[in-house]
């Protein structure tokens, strides 16, 4: 599966406006579309995975994930933030682009793994961050999934 | 359903393999042993019936809770599942499928 089937322009938002951790967290949440238990829900379980080590890889990238009840196929959104957020990230550094994933904890496709790697892959493709930085659409951003992702 | 999701994570991390793709990704997994809390956390507050119910389902079976989709438990695919029902101290009503037994749960 290429990454760019996962997006669409309504799991994208390039103006994400949370001031800590936390809120960006809710607001990745908010583009999957879930009802309010289930947003909760999946909240809780993304801060008890952040809390066994952070999912800031760096570079400016984190990617929170988890395999929750709350979804019954893989789910992922993207987040950009201009300013950045401290994440916890490895090198300290603010974390300015989000990935979120989700997944059922047994899925017949068994996507999670692999689509993780290629989102940490895509992360670490030549130039990414200047070229997130400067998308100026979500259709430039789902165009540059096709480009770069495999 | 917030118990089985610390399960299912606490036993993704005991997998040496996945643990090592995880690595290789570049996430950190530096406090692993934290999981440990969160379960007892979580299963300090369950309702003890529920609690009861959901360790007496995990003997029989890998994963306690089932998603029911159009009447059909997940866990067994059996129509039109649901058996018994267990009203926690918060006002929880809980469902159990009537052929295996199993927590369902509904998916939005």
């Amino acid at each position: 599966m290429e990454l760019k089937e996962l997006f669409t322009a309504a799991n994208v938002s390039l103006d994400l406006k949370a001031d800590n951790k936390d809120e960006i967290l809710l607001e990745l949440i908010d583009l999957l579309q879930l009802d309010e238990k289930a947003r909760e829900m999946l909240f809780k379980m993304l801060k008890k995975r952040e809390n066994l080590g952070s999912t800031g890889i760096g570079k400016g990238f984190a990617i929170p994930h988890c395999r929750s009840l709350v979804v019954d196929k893989l789910k992922v959104a993207f987040g950009r933030h201009a300013e950045g957020i401290d994440f916890n990230s490895i090198d300290g550094q603010p974390a300015h682009f989000f990935f979120l994933i989700v997944a059922p904890p047994i899925e017949i496709s068994n996507f999670y793994l692999p689509v993780l790697g290629k989102v940490a892959q895509f992360c670490k493709s030549p130039d990414i961050e200047d070229k997130l930085k400067n998308l100026n659409s979500v259709e430039e951003y789902l165009e540059l999934l096709g480009t770069i992702s495999n | 359903m917030f118990l089985q999701d610390l399960l299912t994570l606490k036993k993704e991390i005991q997998d040496f393999q996945v643990v090592e793709q995880y690595e290789e990704m570049g996430f950190a997994l530096d406090k692993k042993e934290r999981i440990e809390e969160s379960i007892k956390e979580v299963t300090e507050k369950l309702d003890p019936e529920l609690y009861h119910r959901f360790l007496q389902i995990a003997v029989k079976y890998d994963r306690p809770l089932a998603p029911v989709k159009n009447g059909v438990c997940y866990g067994c695919f059996v129509s039109a599942p649901t058996g018994s029902k267990l009203v926690t101290e918060h006002q929880d009503i809980i469902e159990f499928c009537n052929h295996c037994g199993r927590i369902l749960y509904h998916i939005a």
